[in-house]
């Protein structure tokens, strides 16, 4: 349960399951990022409570609370620091008290998974922006948190990174982690479907399946969010099935069989 | 240090003294700060910290200046006790004391009300390289920036288990090795992403840069200029011919 | 219509590397043309806009080979300060190209640095801030604005120095939709009242596609793809290339695959809609 008070937050309540994946959208500004720095403890809460696995955010450090829950931020650069990507991914490995064999592990896993093991010795600078951010992405699941959150992870990226995230995504969920996206980026939500959740000037406006959310115009209007292209043109067209657009092969489907 | 540090921040703020020509500001804490300097009993020192205040208040920048006073005086207060151990007897130390926090006063007082523009126009004016006044004005500039990124890196490497607020204290300057080099790293990158704007925005293509704004003394610059100096003067005339208790 | 930029065999190798970052790029943008440049990371793109507006070779020393023309000058041969008032490039932070405490400060700093008189500066200030409708920002400083904000000043800071190319780097990306559109409609705007050339390297093609006359397509530093928005779209090797080609054009090239031929070439699910529906 979350709920939050002051400018920023405005009587947010929300339950997230474990296993579940959940879209956050809404303007810039609006209070996503905000929302989530309260899940990992960055932020603590003026008047309610945020509660993680059954622990209040207020009890335990933020240091203590990413054991469970890890934030892959937006900008790389604001997190590399180390002389290789081996001892990056080993970072919060040894903060969060690994024995060296698990470490060993853990870090050829997550090298291995991501496909940075052939810059394992290399610095981390100099690695493009697409692999640096694959290396915040491996250096968090390397301590394999219950609840991995991404705050904006396709900004900048090109249509082959996205890919690979939404497959990674998906993967993560699969493995029953809770995942969590901040995204503006609605065209990538609509191929995860997961649930979404609508955000305005620090409040939920809009909580629900991602097919139903995606389909309330005026609420997405007012809250600045723009819709799914398959949305849009499922709305406008006339007639229109029932069910909307999952994927273009469905809307090609349904338009050859309608016209025919 | 963040209130000291306000101290010297400027603020935009409307008042009549903020209007004023910026070397008008200048001349004003110069005179001051002389005054402080020159004063050497606790009544004259204490006159010159009133009227810093009186201006200050005048200014409405009142509480920024009497705040930096008041955080100065751990650093005054050293001052009297070296002094006064040194042998220089109570009423000597005492004006060293308020001294320095008319001094700290009095430069305070210019900072708060006058703008970064403004400086860099007055730089511009005693004739600093335009590449001094340049990288000042852009390291001003960037303050918030930076601090910004500093808050995001620290928020990051929080978030894999750094702790920046246990152990020792060499533990806990070690474990600023990852806010530093990642800040070091950004500004960098920074500077190279700013030198392709400047270039691409003609920096550097004539000596003589033409400027939007320029500084022109108007009637009220002068008034307050020649009254102050008169003012000035009379201080010093106050300070030469008369013997105070104390 | 006039021929802006001709870029004639272009190959660049920054110093100390040995990869060729551009090889041989050949292609020409017209006076009040559109043109988007798309790519994955990595494929010469930000490279190419500095070769076009001079930064390469000035700031930027290597090995050049060909030429690029810009108004009629050679890029390569004419200085900074005179390649600064035929071509503006944005960069895709808009925070590290504000330099100064205010807005039209920053925006007469192009300006100043030409020696404008000061009359004519003021002018000039005023009639693009009235432009990009940002008035009320004239007194702000940087960390006071927003994103979106933070870039019309960054525009109009290029804009005053009137050069009759635009190049933006990527414009949209730390933009959220809504704002991003509202970019890309005051770039269309700019393009057909003001008659600016923009060249626009962009990865959400989405946006763009309604307003481009043309897209370049780039790969390991050379051009693959060109042509129009339907003819590069709907081209199979696009996705091979790494460019996100909207659902909306997905679904054009599979209706069409599947005998489907709709009339005119939709660039907004509107569009397609309105065409399916009229069947």
């Amino acid at each position: 349960m979350h709920q939050t008070g002051v400018r920023a937050l405005d009587g947010v309540n929300l339950t997230i399951d474990a296993g579940e994946m959940v879209g956050i959208v809404g303007e810039n500004g609006a209070g996503k990022t905000t929302l989530v720095r309260h899940v990992n403890g960055l932020l603590k809460p003026l008047t309610g409570s945020v509660e993680v696995e059954g622990t209040n955010t207020r009890d335990v450090s933020t240091a203590n609370l990413s054991r469970k829950v890890g934030i892959a931020f937006q900008n790389p650069d604001h997190q590399l620091f180390s002389d290789s990507v081996e001892k990056e991914v080993t970072f919060a490995l040894t903060n969060f008290g690994f024995d060296k064999p698990k470490i060993d592990e853990r870090v050829s896993w997550a090298l291995d998974f991501f496909g940075l093991d052939r810059y394992r010795k290399s610095s981390p600078l100099i690695l493009s922006g697409g692999e640096k951010k694959r290396l915040t992405l491996a250096s968090i699941l390397a301590w394999d948190p219950g609840v991995v959150i991404l705050d904006e992870p396709t900004v900048g990226q090109d249509a082959i990174q996205k890919e690979k995230l939404a497959e990674i995504t998906n993967t993560l969920h699969s493995a029953g982690k809770t995942v969590i996206i901040v995204s503006h980026d609605v065209e990538f939500l609509w191929s995860l479907q997961p649930r979404v959740v609508v955000m305005r000037q620090g409040r939920v406006v809009g909580d629900g399946t991602c097919a139903d959310v995606m389909l309330d115009r005026e609420m997405l209007t007012a809250a600045r969010v723009s819709q799914p292209q398959l949305v849009r043109l499922h709305e406008r067209l006339a007639p229109r099935p029932d069910k909307t657009f999952l994927t273009v092969p469905d809307a090609r489907a349904w338009i050859t069989r309608e016209v025919a | 240090m963040y209130w000291i540090a306000n101290g010297f921040l400027f603020r935009r703020v409307t008042s009549p003294f903020h209007k004023l020509d910026p070397r008008v500001k200048l001349s004003i804490s110069i005179m001051f700060f002389v005054l402080s300097l020159l004063a050497s009993y606790v009544i004259t020192v204490a006159a010159v910290l009133i009227a810093i205040l009186a201006v200050a208040a005048f200014a409405r920048t009142l509480k920024r200046v009497a705040r930096t006073m008041l955080f100065s005086l751990l650093f005054a207060s050293i001052i009297f006790l070296i002094n006064f151990f040194f042998g220089l007897g109570l009423l000597h130390a005492l004006v060293y004391a308020l001294r320095f926090l008319a001094i700290i006063s009095s430069t305070s007082l210019f900072f708060v009300t006058t703008s970064p523009d403004e400086l860099e126009q007055i730089m511009k004016w005693m004739r600093v390289p335009r590449d001094v006044v340049f990288a000042f004005v852009t390291a001003v500039r960037f303050i918030p920036v930076v601090m910004l990124d500093a808050f995001q890196i620290m928020d990051a490497q929080k978030s894999r288990g750094l702790e920046l607020e246990k152990g020792s204290v060499l533990v806990r300057v070690r474990n600023l090795i990852p806010i530093l080099i990642p800040l070091v790293v950004n500004s960098v990158i920074r500077s190279g992403e700013l030198a392709e704007a400047m270039e691409s925005r003609a920096y550097g293509a004539i000596p003589k840069p033409t400027s939007l704004y320029g500084m022109k003394l108007k009637w009220y610059d002068w008034t307050v200029l020649l009254t102050s100096f008169l003012a000035f003067l009379i201080a010093l005339y106050i300070y030469h011919s008369f013997h105070f208790p104390f | 219509m006039k021929t802006l930029v001709s870029v004639d065999n272009l190959s660049f190798r920054y110093l100390d590397s040995e990869k060729w970052a551009l090889d041989g790029i050949n292609f020409q943008i017209q006076e009040g043309e559109v043109v988007v440049l798309a790519g994955q990371s990595g494929c010469g793109k930000s490279t190419l806009l500095r070769c076009i507006n001079g930064l390469i070779p000035h700031m930027y020393p290597g090995d050049y080979k060909g030429s690029i023309t810009v108004d009629g000058e050679e890029v390569a041969k004419t200085p900074m300060r005179a390649l600064a008032q035929k071509v503006g490039l944005l960069f895709q932070n808009p925070e590290n190209q504000i330099f100064m405490f205010s807005v039209e400060r920053d925006i007469a700093f192009g300006l100043e640095n030409l020696g404008v008189p000061r009359a004519e500066m003021r002018r000039r200030v005023d009639d693009v801030m009235k432009l990009l409708s940002i008035v009320p920002l004239a007194l702000r400083a940087p960390h006071e604005l927003s994103d979106g904000q933070k870039q019309r000043v960054a525009l109009a800071g290029v804009l005053a120095m009137r050069p009759r190319l635009i190049i933006l780097d990527e414009p949209t990306s730390l933009l959220d939709p809504q704002t991003a559109s509202e970019l890309v409609s005051l770039v269309h705007s700019l393009n057909k009242e003001a008659g600016l050339t923009f060249v626009i390297v962009e990865h959400r093609l989405e946006l763009l596609a309604p307003i481009a006359d043309r897209i370049i397509v780039m790969d390991k530093g050379r051009k693959v793809l060109e042509g129009t928005v339907p003819e590069v779209l709907g081209d199979p090797k696009a996705q091979d290339y790494g460019i996100s080609v909207p659902p909306i054009s997905r679904l054009y090239s599979q209706l069409t695959g599947a005998g489907l031929a709709l009339p005119q070439y939709p660039t907004t699910p509107e569009e397609m809609a309105d065409e399916v529906n009229a069947l």
